[in-house]
Parts: structure tokens; C-alpha cells; sequence
């Protein structure tokens, strides 16, 4: 067999068959889970309905209040006064109080609670209340049931966006959709982020710690250290491909539950899988590659595995700015600074997915931007090859930048 | 066959190997010996293209070395180093594939090289279990388990007790055998004497020595002669030529003299009464010798 796929397959075997690669694949699942957990606990937790009592020298207004029973909350009359209320409110066997006085048709109150009550939704009390004024006026002016809508109903707007394209054709969007591209674009952006993260490391140390090892002078007096870097990059992309492949595989499975299916009801799984797939996962995976290779590089240049985390730090705190980009892009796509961000090859598969999902890039400014970060990601793939070579055979102790004059040097002379 | 020719290697004001050259025949081994920075690894990595000499050439078979030649080497490299969480048998048959083998080819030679080298744990054992010294041959083995034609050894014999360097001494004789060209550094003389054909004492980056190991000791004259005589040291240092005369705890007395030629009148001197257990003209020993060397003032 090849040597190139010998090195793929023993780097993609001994990274898939460790623990990290099962912790890998399993943390953020897990993290799902307990998020999910907690969603469930807390929207259990705000069942617990709240008892107020109520006290107004107008019998109609408490009337209407008691009259008919309320979802989020119950209100009593059973207390005489706001004394044994406040008796009951310090027992904690009442969460509230509310008392209310009448001026003009209008009323004002105050709604007394503790720390410990149950927490009163007080904007629904406010609607209830001038629901209830709102009754008792229409009746006191004699206004038909036709006329109070008529005052009701407030001013409608409808969003129209047109966009003007090459040939001048004219489309719109609506609400739902974009709110899906952009939810895709947040899910690649995060993506993005974690798998650059977590990948950048794992060749880093692939690379460092075969150094550190010396193994890399045995394995280069075997194989060409082009061969070996293609090698291991291709080997942690497959692994890659694997972890994606096994959260379709978990999402198929899922998505046959029935209670999955009643939970994702409200999405279009179908819609944001297509924002997913299309030009997010382009950017997706260039992503991906253009970190991995500059980590590669980074890696050869640290002598020891202790020194990996510090190499690494810079595409960290690149990765970070791309990452804050992105959200910055989230909010206001049109920006002159995510404009000019979205062409910056390493910030480009954080931004560009959300100027795509709010629409506020040209098609041409999108084939641009690939074209850039594709030719990026070739010249970086290339320069770090040559520079390889001279790298992971050099040993000091002087640091990175050390290392790298020297490299060049040598490069230089051959 | 290997032939280096006037290689020299510059890394800025240094030259950490100038102008060396050897040449050593298919089952032929060369020893390297130096002081640490005399540019012994500079020279194997030179040997193995990791590095370009400056002027010079490496040639395998008369011809440069070149990636096909790569499946023929075996390089343990003066740090040592395996993949830690990694089977004894699968970083055995990862190296050998990366060495054109398949595993099947050297699945099975597997116990028995770890037999032969007397490796301590089963090849399902992960490396970090082992202790140095196993880890060490395990490496050993990983150099050697693909039969290479060029076998380069930085330093093979360190951190190796008695018992184990006698077991590598052995495999590096079979390696010979065999017909590959054999060519390691080593600090200690003793295993140098024992299994090298060749020699070459680097110093500095330059040669200092180079030849068969009788050829070089002989170079030095036999000015040493060890006695066991019942005249009193006073009475040898007066003798012709005697530089010096020292007294060894077994009571063997040694002689330093300005000439080998004097070896005749001493032993006429000497043997005037009667036998002598003991009347032996050396040359230095190898060791003497690379002290020697090592002490001389740069010209």
C-alpha cells in the first residue's frame, strides 16, 4: 500500500480508537441533553401557580377578577383584610396581594409579594385590569362592541423587501425563511468555532509530539515530509468527516422518536439543513482545512508537547476575533467592518454565512470570497509543505521565531 | 556500499562538520567516535539528506540516495522515542509498512526479534508500560525489523547495561552478516573495539582518524609496556628510554617509553635473571587514544 495512506490510516485509527475522540464526539451531545433537562425543569418549575388575594372598595372589579378562573394565577377573596394577607403572605401560604382603588372610571393599585412568592406575571395583571376598565367604560359611554374594535385596532405594516439583482428581477423573503438562514448561519458560525478549535489541537499535538519524540526523524528517513504532512492532514480531516458523520447518523435516529419530532414541530428541519448544506458548508470546510493547516505548521515548530498550547494561541485568538465577527455580523450584516471582515480569509467562515443569510451579499461577492479563501488556503497549504520539512528537524530552545529564521535560512540555501 | 565525499556542513560561524570523508563496504561496520558536539549527528543527518551539506556527496551504490533507497534504512536516532499509547506491535509493523513492508511480512518476525533482544512484556503491551531499557530495544527493534542495507545508529549502546549492549553487539554482527552497511556513534571504546571493521574520530567537525582499528592504534607506536618483574619501579625509570613508570593495584608495572624501539633492550634487561610472567609492548588503547586526541589544541 501507498505510504501516504499508511499514515492516513494510522493517524485516523489512533485518534478514532482513543477516549478523547469518543469525549470528543460525546461532549456536546451530553451538553444538549442536560440544556434539554434544564429547559424541562424550569418550564416544570414555573407550573406552580401563584395565589394572590384581592381587595378594592368596588365589589365589580373584584368580581370581575374572580369570576372566571385564570391559567397563570389564582386570585381569592378569602381574606377580610390587607392585615391577614400580609398574616398569610409572611407563612408564605400567600404569594401576593393586590389592592385597588377606583378614581374617575380609572383604577390605580398596588400589588404586595415577598421574596419568596411565586413570581406574578404583573404585565398580564396590568392587561386583565384595563381589560376590565375597558369594559366598564364602553359600557358607561354606551359604545357598540363595532366601535371599540374600530379604537382598537392599531395601524398595520407589512415588511416587504425588494432586492434588485443583475437582471433586475425582484424577490422577496419572508420572515420564517430568514429567520432559519440565520439561525443556520449561528449554528455554522458556532460550528466552525468549535471544530477549528478542537481540530487545530489535535494535529498540532499529532505533529509536536512525533517531534518531541523524534519519532518524526525516523518516520522522514521512511517517507518524504511532504508525503507525511499531506498524510496526517488528510487523516485528522477524516476524522472530522467521521464525527460529522456520526451526528447524522444520531439525528436520523432522533428524529424517529416522536417526542424529538413534537419538539422540532415549530422548525424546517428540511430548510435549515439546506442552509446548512449549501454554501455554509463550503465555508464550513475550508474553514476547517485553513486552520488545520496553519496549526500543522504552528505544531512543527515547538520542540516539546508542553510547548503545543502556546503555539496554537494565535490561531485561538484569530478563531476568537472571526468568532465575534460573525456574531457582530449577526446583528448588523451590513456593517462597513464585517463587510471588509467577510473577505478576510480566516475571518470569512465566520462572517460570510450570516451576510448570506440576511441577504446582504451580491452572488458575486459570494463567489469572490471562495475564490479567496480557496487560493488562501492553497498558498498557506503549500508554504507551510515547504517550510515543514526544515521545521520539524530543527531543535531549539529559543522559541518559535527562532526556529522559523532558521528555517527560512535553510530553505533559502537549498 | 557507502561513500561520503568531503562533506561539509556550516550553520552560520560554525562548521559543525568539515570536509569528512569514509567509505564503508556492504558488511562492514563503522564506528564513529567524537566528544558530544564533534558533529557526529550533524554527519548521519547529513547521511539521510535531512540536512544539505554545503559541499559534498552522500552516494549509496555509487549513485545519490534517494527516496526508493529510504525503505533500505533503518536510523535510530540519538533521542530516543516511541508512540506512547501504541501496542508494541503495532508501532513494530506501523515503521516496517512505512519501510515498504507489508504485515504480513513482519508480523511473524516479531517474537522473534523481541526474544532475541530479550524484551521484557507481550507485544500487546501499550510502550509506556515498558521500562527505558525495553523501550530501547523495542526501538532497537523497530529499526532493525525491516533487514535495512544502511543501518545508521546514533549512540545505540547509551543507557544499555552489560548485558544488553552484548545482545545489540550480536544483533549489529548479524546485521553484517547479512551484508548491510553498518555505521554508529558511540562514546564508549569498549564496544567499538569489539564489533567496528572501521574507525573515524571526529573532532570539531573534521577527522582526526579514520581507518581499521589495528592501522590506528598501531600509528601510535607500541609505547606502553606492561611488566611483571621483581625490580623496583625506581629501577625500571632508570632504564633507556623510560619516560615514566607507574605501579597498578595488581602490581603490574607500566612503562611509558620515548620509543618502541627501546622494547628490546628493556626486555634483555629484564629477563637477565630468569622468567617473567608478564612482558607485553601495546600500543594505546583506543580510549587512550581518544583522549589523546580530544585534548589537543586546535591547530
Amino acid at each position: 500500500m501507498n505510504k501516504f495512506w499508511i499514515i492516513v490510516g494510522q493517524v485516523y485509527k489512533k485518534n478514532v480508537k482513543s477516549m478523547g475522540f469518543l469525549s470528543m464526539v460525546l461532549s456536546p451531545i451530553i451538553i444538549l441533553l442536560v440544556v434539554a433537562v434544564i429547559i424541562y425543569f424550569v418550564a416544570q418549575s414555573e407550573s406552580e401557580i401563584p395565589k394572590i388575594a384581592v381587595f378594592s372598595d368596588e365589589p365589580q372589579v373584584v368580581e370581575a377578577l374572580t369570576s372566571q378562573p385564570h391559567e397563570e394565577m389564582t386570585i381569592t377573596t378569602a381574606y377580610q383584610t390587607p392585615q391577614e394577607a400580609k398574616a398569610d403572605l409572611e407563612a408564605e401560604k400567600l404569594d401576593g396581594y393586590l389592592q385597588l382603588t377606583e378614581e374617575n372610571g380609572l383604577y390605580t393599585g398596588e400589588y404586595v409579594y415577598t421574596p419568596q412568592s411565586a413570581d406574578v406575571d404583573i404585565e398580564q395583571l396590568t392587561n386583565l385590569l384595563s381589560k376590565i376598565q375597558l369594559e366598564q367604560q364602553t359600557e358607561e359611554l354606551n359604545l357598540s362592541q363595532e366601535a371599540v374594535e374600530t379604537l382598537l385596532t392599531p395601524a398595520q405594516l407589512k415588511k416587504t423587501r425588494i432586492e434588485f439583482r443583475g437582471g433586475g428581477g425582484i424577490t422577496t423573503t419572508d420572515n420564517v425563511e430568514d429567520a432559519i438562514k440565520m439561525g443556520s448561519a449561528y449554528a455554522v458560525g458556532i460550528a466552525v468555532f468549535v471544530f477549528i478549535m478542537t481540530y487545530s489541537s489535535i494535529i498540532a499535538e499529532e505533529i509536536a509530539s512525533e517531534k518531541g519524540t523524534r519519532i518524526m526523524e525516523v518516520i522522514l528517513s521512511s517517507v518524504s515530509s511532504t508525503v507525511h504532512f499531506f498524510g496526517k492532514l488528510t487523516g485528522i480531516f477524516l476524522i472530522c468527516l467521521t464525527q460529522i458523520g456520526i451526528y447524522a447518523v444520531i439525528g436520523l435516529i432522533a428524529f424517529q422518536f416522536p417526542f424529538v419530532k413534537e419538539l422540532l414541530a415549530g422548525v424546517d428541519v428540511i430548510a435549515l439543513l439546506k442552509g446548512l448544506a449549501g454554501t455554509s458548508l463550503v465555508y464550513f470546510l475550508f474553514g476547517v482545512i485553513l486552520y488545520a493547516v496553519i496549526a500543522a505548521f504552528l505544531g512543527s515548530l515547538v520542540t516539546k508537547i508542553e510547548d503545543v498550547s502556546k503555539a496554537v494561541s494565535p490561531i485561538v485568538f484569530i478563531a476568537l476575533g472571526g468568532f465575534y465577527a460573525g456574531l457582530f455580523a449577526f446583528y448588523s450584516p451590513n456593517h462597513l467592518v464585517v463587510k471588509v471582515a467577510s473577505y478576510i480569509p480566516l475571518f470569512t467562515p465566520f462572517v460570510m454565512p450570516f451576510r448570506i443569510a440576511s441577504d446582504t451579499v451580491s452572488t458575486a461577492g459570494i463567489m469572490v470570497s471562495v475564490l479567496v479563501l480557496l487560493l488562501f488556503t492553497l498558498i498557506t497549504t503549500g508554504v507551510s509543505a515547504v517550510l515543514y520539512r526544515s521545521n520539524v528537524l530543527i531543535y531549539s530552545d529559543s522559541g518559535m521565531f527562532k526556529t522559523m529564521k532558521t528555517s527560512l535560512k535553510g530553505l533559502k540555501k537549498t | 556500499m557507502l561513500e561520503a565525499r568531503h562533506l561539509t556542513k556550516k550553520f552560520g560561524t560554525l562548521t559543525a562538520v568539515n570536509d569528512v570523508s569514509f567509505k564503508i563496504n556492504d558488511g562492514e561496520i563503522l564506528g564513529m567516535i567524537g566528544q558530544n558536539g564533534a558533529g557526529k549527528t550533524t554527519t548521519f543527518r547529513l547521511l539521510l539528506k535531512f540536512l544539505e551539506p554545503d559541499s559534498g556527496e552522500v552516494l549509496w551504490n555509487g549513485k545519490p540516495l534517494t527516496k526508493k533507497d529510504y525503505d533500505a534504512v533503518g536510523y535510530l536516532p540519538e533521542e530516543r522515542g516511541l508512540y506512547p499509547k501504541v501496542t508494541i506491535e503495532d508501532q513494530l509493523i506501523y515503521f516496517a509498512r512505512l519501510r515498504g513492508k507489508t504485515k504480513k511480512e513482519v508480523k511473524p518476525l516479531i517474537d522473534e526479534w523481541m526474544e532475541k533482544f530479550q524484551v521484557k512484556g507481550k507485544k500487546s503491551d501499550k510502550v509506556k508500560s515498558l521500562s527505558k531499557g525495553n523501550q530501547q530495544k523495542v526501538q532497537l527493534i523497530a529499526t532493525l525489523l525491516h533487514e535495512p542495507k544502511l543501518v545508521i545508529l546514533d549512540e545505540p549502546f547509551s543507557g544499555l547495561d552489560p548485558v544488553n549492549a552484548g545482545l545489540l553487539e550480536e544483533g549489529i554482527k548479524e546485521l553484517k552478516e547479512k551484508g548491510a552497511c553498518v555505521i554508529f556513534s558511540s562514546h564508549n571504546m569498549n564496544n567499538v573495539e569489539e564489533i567496528c571493521d572501521r574507525l573515524v574520530m571526529a573532532k570539531d567537525g573534521a577527522m582526526v582518524l579514520n581507518g581499521t582499528i589495528h592501522q590506528i592504534r598501531e600509528q601510535f607506536g607500541r609505547k606502553k609496556l606492561f611488566l611483571e618483574t621483581p625490580k623496583t619501579v625506581e629501577e625500571l625509570a632508570l632504564m633507556p628510554g623510560v619516560q615514566s613508570v607507574h605501579l597498578t593495584r595488581d602490581g603490574v608495572k607500566v612503562l611509558a617509553l620515548q620509543d618502541a624501539a627501546y622494547g628490546k633492550e628493556i626486555f634483555e634487561q629484564v629477563t637477565k635473571d630468569g622468567y617473567i610472567s608478564t612482558f607485553s609492548q601495546q600500543p594505546p588503547t583506543l580510549e587512550e587514544i581518544f583522549k589523546m586526541k580530544a585534548g589537543e589544541q586546535h591547530e
